[in-house]
């Protein structure tokens, strides 16, 4: 199978990556009406899985399982999910060619088996959907022709997705049609149909394209999202430990931190999370920033580059035939860190203190959010979608971590993000280690404003904060926020 | 003179701008036992939490326990909301999570729960073993927390502060939610411990109280008045009766006979069996109480008549005529109740205003809303003066006392003017002249063409519209009575 993209002349391309769109709500006045009474079949019953369908049945949608004969036959979790909630639960040969819309939602890894096993099952002029499209433009799968392809990706975790859809919310999604599979013109609104019956089209729903989507992705989750938090966490905890701050503090500090930072930046975007700093802590925050975009730039193109070429997966397709090692190798490396191993100190820091004492964070994530969104701009990618996979996930990684550190949030996340993110760790590091060497604990570990007065000079202030809110991922972040505004806080205690 | 064992001097504490406690003294002698009653909002839970508080400065609040005492010199505080995280410390729940079932443990269960409190405190689970068996927890130990309903979750944080024996024990509310015979077993259980030296401040306005409670008092202007009996408390002055809102004067059309048809119910969890072999059915005007002990499956029940069990579908279920798992979605249906619980209660965003909870009530959602049309606009306010809240709306609810909390979630229920109100437990947290106030405006309401289900404890706290009773126990009908006598139930 060749890479679907670098099929596409030029001109096609730049077509597919620049579709973004934020929907007004009135196109979902149809509701569910182009799925109602159609069969819906699921294929697997992991978090996403199980979760879409139960929002789309609760839609009032016709919804059931297909799962793998052995996962049936050895009652796994996914068919203790599927039927503990009463659905109907069946074989591919059982449930497949019923089905008006097949809907993929196991892990990436697996499209390509599962999609040659369902695909000669299914009936004539049916859909099938994904929630990402690495399998359709990196491995350049090719669906037969009768067969309409769409994508309905949720912004958030499965468990989210419910919860919100009963809090009578939902999350934002991102929809798209393959337009090598759209023989009868129904894919946009079977996709709008899918998304409203999962809630997200009262959270923004963003029209995108398979290659927008896939190329976004992955430069966003290889760098800022889980990329530079990993790197930035480990550095950041080993420069506290070097300069003689208590263990279990620096712990806490790094683990909850990033979330606690990163809420801020949900709520008012780069702008809102470097307003919580004081005055001067926000202009060291700011040069800080500065250098870290002039140092990481090269990486960020790279990653950039290497995931418009498709470098990137074939590397890591390579990695999937070798049985993962390197996967494997850095995922034990990074349960060996300090930071990993040492467990949060039982001491009491205040929600403020995590921004006072933690500078270096505030100053990373800006670097990171505003170099990711620049990059995939500068590719040809609409700020939309750079903003949704780039500030907007931010928040969502940052809470995997608090929950369990690194380690936990490269279990959560996709292989591919996994892969990502490690090739970013290990080329990043280096390419800091002369910025480390600079840093000391007043903007790591200590507060910032101990023993300061509290001035600055205005025009430097006013220079700043002109510079912070006119970027480009605040301009659209602004807009796209709008939809969001009953987005709740996830609390941590 | 004997040190008295609490001696409160001059304690005085703002809440923004309002002095709640103003210049507040309180000496409690050893072996005297309070009830601390009177108006809601009027400082009692400040108090409480100030006494237990460890930031006070000592000149005014002292707390002399007794030395060579075997009980632990502490003073514990057993709050009136529960509060438990998720495995992964997370506390992002929502109401109706207890019925999402899937595979993968999200909270810790009740066993867990209590050997991790029990080593914390030092304390010998085998101490209690019986106790739980009396209270009627035996069969909850190996549930997830997420699971518990509201009674049980009161249960366990009694159980906990009780098994630790402290020398001063304030109980903030302790009958909430609590069926007729737990409540017994705990003044049993409260008695059996000021034998062993444990001293008591109930905060309630209860009547049926432990004997050992030998003293009453209230806050007056952030004050602390003694009084000679619980005749004595100050209650909240009845409330005149207003004229309901118009809107809700009118019946909302019902196009199908029956509200709701079980036959022949079971959920299972796993081995679990919590409904077991239920039917019942709900016709169009009918005014049912559901009761049942803590833990009987009430809610549950409940939830297959809201739209919120996912094991509703494949079931013999019948909304409003229609079969479960026929197209409708479950918004069709939640459009038709109004519901309040307290499970709603404690999960409902807590930084929402009481006017956009209020206003949540048109979308069955949980603090959320769109836009809010003229005409809605216009019964929001017309609900919030009904309830005496027009001067709080935009106050966000974490910042009221729990009965103002409540009515504002009462008028949440019923401002779409819903054909079909499920009440289940509403007067929780409410005193008894606000509880008589609002069952006088279900019974008022209810003459409106509306279908009523209405779960409460206690006889003596029930409108009086209702016709039909079912009794739940242990995942079973236990009686179903048509017609009942007022005095029989």
């Amino acid at each position: 199978m060749a890479n679907y993209f670098n099929t596409l002349p030029l001109r096609e391309q730049l077509n597919q990556l620049g579709i973004a769109e934020f929907m007004n709500s009135s196109e979902f006045a149809d509701g569910v009406e182009a799925l109602k009474g159609k069969k819906i079949v699921i294929v697997g019953a992991g978090a996403q899985g199980l979760n879409q369908g139960l929002n789309l049945r609760d839609s009032g949608l016709d919804v059931s399982y297909a799962l793998r004969k052995e996962a049936i036959e050895q009652k796994r979790d996914s068919w203790k999910n599927a039927t503990d909630n009463n659905f109907k639960v069946g074989t591919y040969d059982e449930l497949i060619p019923t089905a008006d819309l097949v809907i993929n939602l196991t892990p990436d890894k697996q499209h390509t088996s599962v999609v040659n096993a369902v695909m000669p099952l299914m009936k004539q002029g049916a859909t099938l959907s994904y929630s990402h499209g690495f399998n359709i433009v990196e491995e350049g799968m090719q669906v037969r022709k009768d067969l309409t392809v769409i994508m309905v990706a949720p912004k958030c975790p499965g468990s989210e997705v419910r919860a919100e859809y009963l809090r009578g919310f939902g999350v934002p999604t991102l929809i798209a049609v393959h337009p090598e599979n759209d023989p009868q013109g129904k894919g946009w609104a079977e996709a709008k149909a899918y998304c409203v019956g999962t809630g997200g089209h009262r959270a923004g729903v963003l029209k995108s394209s398979f290659v927008a989507e896939v190329k976004s992705d992955l430069m966003g989750e290889q760098t800022i999202l889980c990329g530079l938090l990993q790197t930035g966490s480990i550095l950041s905890f080993d420069k506290m430990l070097e300069k003689g701050i208590d263990a279990g503090y620096a712990s806490k500090l790094v683990q909850y931190g990033v979330e606690v930072i990163t809420e801020a930046l949900k709520h008012g975007g780069v702008t809102g999370m470097m307003d919580r700093l004081s005055n001067p802590a926000k202009v060291k925050a700011f040069e800080l920033s500065e250098e870290l975009k002039d140092i990481m730039r090269p990486l960020f193109q790279k990653h950039q580059d290497d995931i418009m070429s498709g470098e990137f997966s074939k590397t890591m397709m390579e990695d999937w035939a070798n049985g993962d090692a390197n996967l494997l190798k850095w995922r034990a490396e990074t349960g060996e860190t300090a930071f990993e191993k040492t467990p949060a100190g039982d001491v009491k820091i205040a929600e403020q203190e995590y921004f006072d004492n933690y500078v270096l964070m505030v100053a990373f994530v800006r670097a990171g959010v505003e170099l990711a969104f620049e990059t995939m701009v500068e590719a040809g990618i609409k700020p939309e979608s750079a903003y949704y996979e780039s500030l907007h996930e931010t928040p969502l990684i940052a809470n995997t971590i608090a929950r369990k550190k690194l380690f936990e949030m490269n279990r959560v996340i996709s292989d591919t993000a996994e892969y990502g993110c490690y090739l970013f760790d290990q080329a990043c590091k280096p390419l800091l280690a002369n910025f480390m060497t600079k840093i000391d604990t007043d903007v790591v570990g200590k507060s910032f404003n101990a023993g300061k007065d509290n001035g600055v000079d205005n025009i430097k202030l006013v220079q700043i904060n002109d510079v912070l809110r006119n970027h480009p991922v605040e301009v659209v972040g602004r807009e796209l926020r709008k939809a969001m505004t009953a987005m709740k806080a996830i609390k941590t205690i | 003179m004997l040190e008295p064992f609490v001696h409160i001097n001059k304690l005085t504490i703002r809440y923004g701008s309002k002095k709640v406690l103003d210049n507040l003294s309180w000496s409690i002698n050893k072996g005297e036992n309070y009830l601390l009653g009177g108006e809601s909002g009027s400082g009692k839970t400040t108090l409480a939490q100030a006494i237990v508080s460890e930031e006070i400065v000592e000149q005014t609040i002292r707390i002399n326990y007794v030395q060579h005492s075997l009980l632990p010199s502490k003073a514990i505080y057993i709050s009136n909301w529960y509060q438990f995280t998720n495995l992964e410390g997370d506390r992002n729940f929502y109401y109706q999570q207890r019925y999402n079932k899937h595979q993968g443990q999200d909270t810790l269960t009740v066993q867990a729960e209590l050997e991790h409190y029990g080593h914390k405190e030092n304390l010998d689970l085998t101490d209690i073993e019986q106790r739980i068996k009396d209270f009627g927890f035996e069969s909850t130990r190996a549930t997830q927390l997420i699971e518990l309903s509201s009674g049980e979750h009161k249960k366990l944080q009694l159980i906990k502060g009780l098994w630790a024996k402290p020398q001063l024990l304030i109980i903030d509310e302790p009958y909430t939610g609590l069926d007729k015979q737990s409540r017994i077993t705990l003044n049993n259980w409260l008695d059996d411990l000021v034998q062993e030296g444990v001293q008591l401040i109930l905060i309630s306005n209860d009547q049926q109280l432990p004997r050992a409670i030998n003293r009453f008092a209230h806050i007056v202007n952030g004050q602390l008045e003694q009084v000679d009996s619980w005749d004595q408390l100050t209650k909240n002055a009845p409330r005149e009766k207003m004229r309901l809102p118009d809107f809700l004067l009118a019946a909302p059309p019902t196009p199908y006979k029956v509200v709701a048809k079980l036959q022949n119910i079971h959920i299972r969890y796993g081995d679990k069996e919590v409904l077991r072999d239920v039917s019942w059915e709900v016709k169009v005007g009918e005014k049912w109480l559901l009761q049942g002990p803590n833990g009987s499956g009430k809610s549950t029940l409940l939830s297959l008549i809201n739209g919120d069990h996912p094991q509703s579908y494949g079931l013999d279920i019948y909304l409003f005529d229609q079969k479960r798992g026929t197209g409708e979605s479950i918004w069709d249906i939640k459009e038709k109740i109004g519901i309040i619980s307290p499970e709603m209660h404690w999960y409902f965003d807590q930084n929402a205003t009481v006017w956009h909870t209020i206003a949540s009530g048109f979308y069955d959602s949980i603090g959320w809303f769109v836009d809010v049309k003229f005409e809605e606009k216009k019964k929001i306010d017309e609900l919030l003066a009904f309830f005496g809240l027009t001067d709080l709306k935009d106050q966000r609810l974490q910042t009221l006392p729990l009965g103002k909390q409540r009515l504002a979630l009462l008028a949440r229920t019923i401002v779409k003017n819903p054909p079909l109100l499920v009440l289940d437990e509403p007067c929780q947290g409410l005193d008894a002249e606000q509880t008589k106030y609002f069952n006088d405006v279900v019974d008022e309401l209810a003459q409106y063409g509306k279908t009523l289900i209405y779960v409460g404890h206690y006889e003596s706290l029930l409108p009086s519209c209702i016709e039909h009773r079912i009794v739940l126990e242990k995942g079973q009908v236990h009686t179903v009575t048509y017609h009942i006598e007022k005095e029989t139930y």
